[in-house]
């Protein structure tokens, strides 16, 4: 945000410059190519995404994917702000469901105090692992790349044990919990999939708006993402700034989590948290933007868009959903060339 | 905001496109030049020059780093290109020894055009650099590093005895007295200095650029090394003294050629200029240089250090009172950084006591000291004291972001640009808005940045170090008067300094450190260069150094 050199630009002029709107429009163009060379349709294909995603029948679909994807991508751009990657995404988002198939299963209390308590439990268990993490790097001097990276796996091993043994639903054949007792359930918008689940995330997301631009946490972190020597120098100390920023982002992966046991299908299956890879869908988002809150937004939108409207895709036209995972891919390429190309761009502007 | 005017240069390109060879327009060369034009435009037959530049010119996005320049480098002397930052001086260079193409103009070397493709064409072709950061090898030896990627063999391996024997004659016969065995990284800085110019020496070169040569010398080894290179002209070889030191181009130079904007607005024969004049062509305005300032009036003790030790310095000695300003001098690296930094809470305290204003802060965090009374203008203005991606006012709330501008942890972005536009303004900043990145900004704006932000901390106590380096020299004179002024506002200031010359003005006292310990202490009058010269090396007579 701050970043760009065409801070005076209208807003418009500096989307339309921006790498990642060039990025991908590159990238739906290359994919064009692909079609075509395949015999496809491009435009048939990509009529079906949009319309997969955005239309009547998508947009529930595209609105739960983006749930999850933008709770993963705010958990990971967090830290990322600073200068920090968070790789346990997967291992927080695990502990964060089954803490919350965990409470919801055996509270006493009424349905509605139930929920709220699984939903706190799950952010509980994500943040005080992230922070087990971040404890790693500040202790101990493990990178935090690492440190998270690594962890993730014993608590995807724990959460197995637990669905297979412990919590497992008597005479299920499936490694899961039994189903959640009635009403313990995040409340959906009318008949669709959408739960409160969006608005906690999206709440989320303002707030991280909000702290990010008119907070002196949230300026400390942004300095320590573009220099950590500068905030360092001016007192702010890394370790308790990693492990705040950590629990919070271990707190979102857990909420993520506990939004999906809490609402359809209603009870923790292993694997059915990590499989749809939200985690890295997720990072992927992050670094797109930057890290940016409203670029965070979009971005995530964006994929969730492409992995709902792929699958649609799919079911109308003979193009294999592979393709949107090709355009995520070629964003990426592209955007990994963002200097090269913004330096070009800026020539280009002297001499017009 | 100050009015900033509108860039020239940029103007210029957007207009006109590609230069011409057209080099008498826009009054090039301007002022300063007067009659004394002896190098340029007579390239007489018998005596090629060893370098000709000709009509140069290189854009940049945004900049015009050299607009149409010539320089002309006689066989046999000593020419120093002088210019401030952002004059051009390092384009040129770099256009010449092969690191950047030209958009238009013409190299010649020793008659010959030549238009490198990378240094090692430049190296091939009789040229030399000795860049402002050496480029050795610290865990090799002295003949190891002078023959690397031109190394004697036989049988195709290396031959290590030839090596050796070559950098033993070479260093004789040029007297740069220096041990083949021994390892770099154990060498003085002067030292390894003369091991990149031996490296020079061994691949041939005939013409020697020398970026900063003597930022990290003391005066005595500055000396040493204007000797060494008047014994090369002496045979032939020509050297080019990239610099903005005006003392050593006054005595060690036969030629100038001044840039300015990526100009050439002035050509002198050393012998028949003056400093002023110098000065004067590389700011476009007259400048006082070197002033003296009167010693302020001292309070009552702020800073007292007490047998302070950590790793590089050792016990440590020092007081330093409101209203007056304590100067160390030293050497690069003799523990002036870690000494800092250990006061400014970076750097753990081993032994000793530190006291700000009769609180004992030896062991608090960085946060606390800033509390109790501390700001803090570091070395190294890129890597930590500011983050140049980041806004010029992003930059300029650090620190105040928790104490002037929140209020309960909320930091309304329109107090941070208030905040901003305020401090420019009173600083001199030159910046279009407080919106665009601290990278824009020139190095002398974002040390202006950076001292007015500490300064508006309005601390008892002020750490500074290398207040001007690279600062151009209009800037020094109001960064120097800021200090002075905040000196007599009755607050303590501890200067750090690698300009002997800027210690001498400032400051009402002067500490000299050596291989980490505080050596000498001299009050104003009695700290001239010789002596501070010689505390520097080591050689201060040895008498007590009280704090007082």
């Amino acid at each position: 945000m701050a970043t760009t050199p065409t801070a005076t630009a209208s807003p418009a002029a500096r989307v339309l410059r921006s790498p990642v709107f060039f990025s991908v429009v590159a990238a739906v163009a290359i994919g064009a190519l692909f079609l075509i060379g395949t015999g496809a349709d491009p435009l048939a294909a990509y009529g079906a995404v949009l319309t997969g995603s955005l239309g009547s029948d998508g947009i529930g679909s595209t609105l739960t994917t983006g749930t999850s994807v933008l709770g993963m991508a705010l958990a990971l751009a967090i830290p990322l702000r600073a200068g920090l990657i968070n790789l346990g995404g997967d291992g927080q988002l695990v502990l964060g469901g089954i803490a919350a198939a965990a409470v919801g299963l055996y509270s006493p209390l009424p349905a509605p105090l139930t929920t709220a308590l699984a939903v706190l439990a799950g952010m509980a268990a994500g943040a005080l692992y992230a922070a087990l993490a971040a404890l790693c790097d500040i202790k101990f001097g493990v990178p935090l790349l690492v440190s998270s990276l690594l962890l993730s796996y014993p608590a995807a091993s724990l959460a197995s044990y637990l669905v297979r043994y412990p919590l497992k639903e008597p005479g299920s054949s499936l490694p899961q919990t039994p189903r959640l007792p009635e009403g313990v359930e995040l409340p959906a918008f009318g008949t669709s999939t959408v739960t409160l689940g969006l608005v906690l995330v999206a709440l989320a997301a303002v707030a991280y708006y909000l702290v990010d631009a008119r907070t002196a946490v949230g300026y400390e972190m942004r300095m320590t993402g573009l220099n950590s020597r500068f905030t360092a120098y001016a007192g702010v100390r890394r370790g308790p700034q990693t492990l705040r920023l950590m629990a919070v982002s271990g707190a979102l992966a857990g909420l993520v989590g506990s939004v999906g046991v809490l609402s359809f299908p209603f009870r923790f299956l292993d694997g059915s948290l990590t499989a749809p890879g939200y985690t890295w869908t997720g990072l992927t988002a992050a670094l797109l933007a930057a890290a940016a809150p409203l670029g965070t937004v979009l971005a995530s939108f964006f994929f969730a868009v492409l992995q709902v409207g792929g699958l649609s895709m799919e079911r109308t036209t003979e193009v294999p959903r592979e393709l949107t995972q090709v355009l995520q891919a070629i964003v990426i390429v592209f955007l990994a060339a963002r200097l090269r190309i913004t330096w070009r761009r800026r020539k280009g502007d002297v001499k017009a | 905001m100050t009015p900033q005017p509108p860039d020239p240069a940029t103007g210029d390109t957007a207009a006109d496109g590609p230069a011409t060879d057209d080099t008498a327009a826009d009054g090039t060369p301007a002022e300063g030049t007067g009659t004394h034009d002896t190098t340029a435009h007579n390239p007489t037959a018998h005596d090629t020059p060893a370098v000709e530049l000709l009509g140069i010119t290189k854009e940049f996005p945004g900049t015009l780093a050299n607009d149409r320049v010539d320089l002309t480098v006689r066989r046999g002397e000593i020419h120093a290109l002088m210019g401030e930052n952002g004059a051009g001086k390092s384009t040129l260079m770099s256009v010449l020894y092969g690191m950047l193409r030209p958009d238009a103009g013409t190299v010649r070397v020793e008659g010959r055009e030549a238009g490198f493709a990378s240094p090692g064409d430049a190296m091939a072709a009789g040229l030399g650099m000795v860049h402002q950061s050496f480029k050795l090898f610290d865990s090799l030896t002295v003949a190891e590093n002078v023959v690397y990627r031109a190394e004697p063999r036989r049988f195709g391996f290396v031959d290590r005895a030839a090596a050796r024997r070559r950098v033993a004659e070479l260093a004789e016969a040029h007297g740069l007295h220096v041990d083949p065995d021994a390892r770099v990284g154990d060498l003085p800085v002067g030292v390894r200095q003369r091991v990149e110019i031996l490296k020079l020496l061994h691949r041939g070169a005939r013409t020697l650029i020398l970026d900063e040569p003597t930022a990290v010398l003391t005066p005595a080894e500055a000396d040493a090394l204007f000797a060494v290179l008047r014994s090369l002209t002496d045979e032939g070889r020509t050297v080019i003294l990239v610099t903005h030191k005006l003392r050593e181009v006054m005595e060690g130079s036969d030629n100038v050629t001044v840039l300015r904007d990526g100009r050439v607005v002035a050509r002198l024969r050393t012998a028949d200029t003056s400093p002023d004049e110098i000065a004067a062509a590389m700011t476009g305005r007259a400048v006082e240089l070197d002033r003296i300032h009167p010693p302020g009036t001292p309070g009552d003790d702020v800073l007292t250090v007490d047998g302070l030790s950590t790793d590089g310095v050792h016990d440590a000695q020092l007081t330093v009172r409101a209203g007056e300003i304590v100067g160390i001098a030293g050497v690069a690296g003799n523990g002036q950084s870690e000494l800092i930094e250990a006061l400014a809470g970076l750097r753990p305290v081993t032994a000793g006591q530190v006291g700000l204003s009769g609180r004992d802060i030896t062991h608090a965090s960085a946060a606390r000291r800033r509390l109790a009374g501390l700001a803090y203008v570091p070395e190294d203005r890129h890597a930590v004291g500011t983050a140049p991606a980041a806004s010029v006012a992003d930059n300029l709330a650090m620190g105040h972001h928790r104490t002037s501008l929140s209020r309960k942890g909320v930091l309304p972005p329109k107090a941070v640009r208030e905040h901003a536009r305020g401090l420019v303004e009173r600083f001199g900043v030159k910046a279009s808005s407080p919106q665009v990145a601290a990278s824009a900004l020139s190095g002398g704006n974002l040390q202006k940045l950076l001292i007015g932000r500490e300064l508006a901390h309005d601390a008892p106590l002020l750490l500074v170090e290398q207040p001007t380096r690279g600062v151009d020299i209009g800037a020094v004179q109001n960064i120097h008067d800021q200090l002075i002024a905040y000196r007599d506002a009755g607050h303590a200031v501890l200067l750090v300094s690698a300009e002997l010359s800027e210690i001498r003005g400032l400051a009402d006292r002067v500490l000299v450190m050596y291989e980490g310990r505080i050596v000498a202490s001299y009050p104003k009058d009695e700290a001239d260069e010789r002596t501070l010269g010689l505390a520097m090396a080591g050689a201060a007579p040895t008498h007590s150094v009280e704090g007082a």
